[in-house]
């Protein structure tokens, strides 16, 4: 069987995504039997000479949301250069934190081409109006989401694309999340129908492990405020989570901890715009019907643009994400 | 004049390069960083209780030392059991920090997903034996579990919150702490114990391209924990002492138009660029920290630093080779502080956090990542939205050094015909300790 | 024409504000033509997303319409829909939409001279504000910016 060849590549985040792929420990070594790396300029040091001169290839995982000039030609040059793209993680395939950036005043500036001697030999690539996520720059074929992505969903992607499932580990547990027609697709071997997300469907609190029961808001409280009963629905204690508007596969890791979702998998696939869901759900649950008790409950919530577009303001804030849609 | 472009580089997180102009046989070489995050944007606005989350982005610590911020900025002191889970989670993100680093110096010559059969033959360049690597990665697999436990997930972690931690680790995790503490501390001495026989020998530094040194700098660090930052000149002896809480009115942060990151100086000193001056500039990190020559309070690693003291002299030191060394360092004294911290008693009391009292519409934290000395700052209006953030970060502290190193492995060993390809190496092996 | 024409989506209940819109057509109440009307069952099945849909589909104001508390077809429907304006108005707010664009108002049936006022009240009012523009990142939504300029 050929080895297929393997391209990483991180635009503007962090190195998380990176070394999530990494933090898939013991398996990862296992990849050796499939894969040639040709472009991974994180792990080995490679240059982008390298990848002009090179092959085409096969899988490109690709991290970080478009902030500038050069994290766009990255993403045209590895999108020409590769048969699959894979936006990995939540800046890649919503915006993610960077996207933020889109609610800020102030604009950043690109300074001018600076002069050394008598010639403009400095140049820093050039600022974008807004950040933006890689499917807004280009075609897409899968979505790994996840600030960073959770290591099953990871693994599973790289098996069904890479490996095209022919490695003996185990896949139960990602696929026990995953919607059916791709954990079907995913335990054949056969690659998923493109543009799939490797997420559930439905939302977090479908893998959420705390108590629901009758969801009241009577009062908002910020999660300072109060110490969550770690039992119970954070929702229905009073405590923003975004679960209900998030797609699921994480397992609900940070309701686990007593943190509010905060959306990082994305809206689920009914949700149209995660803001309004969240406005809805909320607001269904208010326990009054007199306007100016309601004014009051509402007046206490902040930030409702930042907290719910956390991650995905560029691409799945339907206000906010511009002529080019999803 | 010529215009060489070394992009993108190894081991590096921000979107950067180093450019090199030649001309007429002279060399000058630019670390600039290209990408732009904007922070004060992101964090504008949003509710100050929600910034240990989105501050993670830059590394996990950050998490910790925001969390920080919030307990000044809200009047919450933290009990004793949730500390010690931070402190413990602070120790494990350590561990994987250097333990990964020290993993990348091992595989620099090597492809990690090079096929097995090709691996160990002679014309390899392999340091590292099979099993060592295996070794490596599980203990990095460990120390990564013990991170999710304390943290919530490693990379991103969320469980510090103002005025303690959002829960306590549950029955069954801690025995999985002690013995993954354990594990570590024992797998620290053995890896230090390796290094120090096969790696940090003369004849090896040379050929890995590691003997290089760097202008001597003041350096900076805290008083391990307590309180205090100390700053040290290049002779190693201390120039200035204060709380963590001035540490703003202390540093200064200046935007050069050729590269995207700002650069952290000594405010006293003031600005004088890279070039001559070097009076203002200083580092961060695990050499910085070391360079100090203090006596470590733990037994193992206190032999290690004392092992690199017979091998290369006394502190401070401005070599590749040092750095590399302090990581191991740091590395046995993070097993043992693991080994300290993570057991039942220390981690677990009748109360997780202590409730904020106040809002006092200012927090100030200062820490140390695993990476250096990292600081936050924030004003928040009265309903707690912030209005402006300060973050000192690593990248800007260690710009100045990066800038420095990058100037000196370029200009010092180029010629007309020069392998780019060794240059970048080079460079990028010599960042990587930092 | 120069003058700015606005466009403004109103979502009208079938029970109340509905027959109150048909009841000043036929009674030729002076309006303005600048509503698109859409016929819901209740004002509480207006999600908000359909609100943001309609400003990021072109509409530069929107406008939902329900019977009075307490007569509401469907018992509470339109105290659902006011428990979501709230929100909804601060999150488009913090979204560069203006408070003024968004409008909830009881219209019972047999106020037609009620509708037509509440219409061109907000017509020109949000004739005032200018087009809308989804925000751009480094300027907040200017009045009277050119929408659809990307």
């Amino acid at each position: 069987m050929r080895r297929k060849k393997l391209a990483v590549f991180t635009a503007t985040g962090c190195s998380a995504c990176e070394n999530a792929i990494l933090d898939v420990h013991y398996q990862v070594s296992s990849l050796t039997g499939w894969v040639d790396i040709a472009f991974w300029p994180y792990l080995m040091g490679c240059q982008w000479g390298d990848l002009e001169k090179g092959g085409p290839i096969d899988v490109c995982f690709f991290s970080g949301a478009i902030s500038t000039e050069s994290d766009r030609e990255a993403a045209v040059k590895l999108r020409e250069k590769s048969e699959i793209l894979v936006a990995c993680g939540a800046c890649a395939s919503f915006g993610g934190l960077p996207g933020l950036s889109n609610l800020a005043r102030e604009a950043q500036s690109t300074p001018p081409a600076q002069a050394v001697g008598e010639e403009l030999a400095l140049v820093l690539p050039k600022i974008e109006p807004r950040v933006s996520g890689l499917a807004q720059v280009v075609t897409v074929d899968y979505v790994v989401p996840g600030c960073p992505p959770i290591q099953s969903l990871l693994w599973t992607a790289l098996q069904a694309l890479v490996c095209e499932g022919e490695s003996p580990t185990r896949l139960s547990f990602a696929t026990s999340r995953l919607p059916e027609a791709l954990a079907a697709a995913v335990a054949a071997g056969i690659p998923p129908a493109p543009g799939s997300t490797f997420a559930g469907e439905r939302a977090v609190c479908a893998s959420c492990s705390r108590e629901k029961q009758e969801k009241k808001f009577q009062q908002y409280y910020r999660p300072f405020e109060i110490s969550a009963d770690p039992g119970r629905c954070l929702l229905e204690q009073g405590l923003l989570c975004q679960g209900l508007a998030t797609r699921e596969g994480c397992g609900g890791i940070c309701a686990a901890v007593g943190a509010g979702c905060r959306g990082c998998f994305g809206k689920a696939e009914a949700v149209l715009d995660p803001g309004a869901k969240m406005v809805s759900a909320i607001s269904s649950t208010f326990d009054s019907s007199d306007a100016a008790a309601i004014q009051a409950i509402s007046e206490k919530f902040v930030d409702l643009a930042g907290t719910f577009y956390r991650y995905t303001l560029p691409t799945q804030c339907v206000l906010m994400s511009g002529p080019e849609k999803e | 004049m010529e215009n060489v472009t070394l992009a993108p580089l190894r081991w590096v997180e921000e979107p950067s390069q180093v450019t090199i102009l030649g001309d007429e046989g002279r060399w000058q070489a630019y670390f600039q960083t290209t990408g732009v995050r904007n922070l004060s944007g992101m964090c504008r606005g949003r509710p100050v209780e929600e910034l240990p989350r989105i501050l993670s982005i830059l590394s996990p610590a950050h998490h910790l030392v925001s969390a920080m911020a919030l307990d000044g900025l809200f009047d919450a002191e933290p009990p004793a059991p949730a500390a010690n889970v931070r402190e413990a989670l602070l120790q494990a993100l350590f561990f994987k920090n250097h333990l990964r680093k020290l993993y990348f110096l091992l595989a620099s010559f090597s492809n990690p997903f090079q096929p097995f059969s090709l691996r160990g033959l002679p014309t390899t360049k392999e340091l590292v034996p099979q099993h060592m690597s295996a070794r490596i990665m599980g203990h990095l697999a460990l120390s990564q579990e013990a991170a999710s436990i304390l943290g919530g997930r490693s990379d991103h972690p969320m469980s510090a919150v103002p005025g303690g931690v959002s829960r306590f680790p549950k029955e069954p995790h801690y025995p999985r702490l002690a013995e993954i503490a354990a594990e570590c501390s024992r797998f620290a001495v053995e890896l230090a114990n390796f290094l120090g026989e096969t790696v940090f020998q003369d004849s090896i530094i040379e050929e890995m391209g590691l003997g290089g040194s760097f202008t001597p700098m003041s350096f900076v660090a805290t008083n391990r924990g307590r309180g205090e930052i100390v700053v040290r000149d290049p002779m190693g002896k201390e120039t200035d002492r204060f709380p963590t809480k001035e540490i703003f009115r202390n540093i200064g942060f200046e935007k050069e138009a050729w590269t995207y990151q700002p650069f952290a100086y000594l405010a006293d000193h003031g600005w004088r660029g890279l070039e001559k001056d070097v009076g203002g500039l200083f580092f961060v990190g695990p050499l910085a920290r070391l360079n100090g020559g203090e006596n470590l309070e733990r037994p193992q690693a206190e032999e290690e630093r004392q092992r690199l003291v017979n091998a290369l002299g006394p502190f401070p030191h401005f070599t590749i080779r040092a750095a590399c060394w302090a990581l191991a360092v740091e590395l046995v004294l993070a097993g043992e502080n693991m080994v300290d911290l993570c057991f039942q008693e220390k981690l677990t009391g009748p109360a997780m956090r202590t409730m904020p009292t106040g809002m006092n519409q200012e927090g100030f934290a200062a820490g140390e990542s695993p990476q250096g000395l990292i600081a936050h700052h924030y004003v928040t209006d009265e309903r707690g939205l912030v209005t402006n953030v300060e973050i000192l970060d690593t990248a800007a502290a260690n710009n100045a050094l990066r800038c420095l190193i990058a100037g000196s492995v370029a200009e010092g060993t180029l010629s007309p015909d020069q392998a780019w390809g060794e240059i970048k190496a080079r460079i990028e092996l010599s960042f990587l300790p930092f | 024409m120069s003058e700015f024409e606005p466009k403004i989506v109103a979502f009208l209940c079938n029970w109340c504000s509905y027959v109150a819109a048909d009841a000043a057509g036929v009674a030729r109440l002076v309006q303005r033509p600048n509503v698109r009307i859409i016929r819901v069952f209740c004002s509480g099945m207006v999600d908000p997303s359909y609100v943001i849909k309609a400003f990021a589909s072109g509409a530069d104001g929107v406008l939902v319409a329900g019977c009075h508390p307490g007569d509401c077809h469907y018992l509470s429907g339109n105290i659902k829909a006011l428990r979501r304006s709230f929100l909804l108005r601060k999150l488009l707010s913090e979204l560069g939409v203006d408070e003024k664009r968004f409008r909830l108002a009881w219209i019972a049936a047999s106020e037609p001279t009620l509708y037509a006022k509440t219409m061109n009240e907000m017509t020109e009012e949000i004739r005032a504000l200018g087009p809308y523009a989804p925000p751009k990142p480094g300027a907040p939504a200017k009045a009277g910016a050119m929408r659809g300029a990307a």
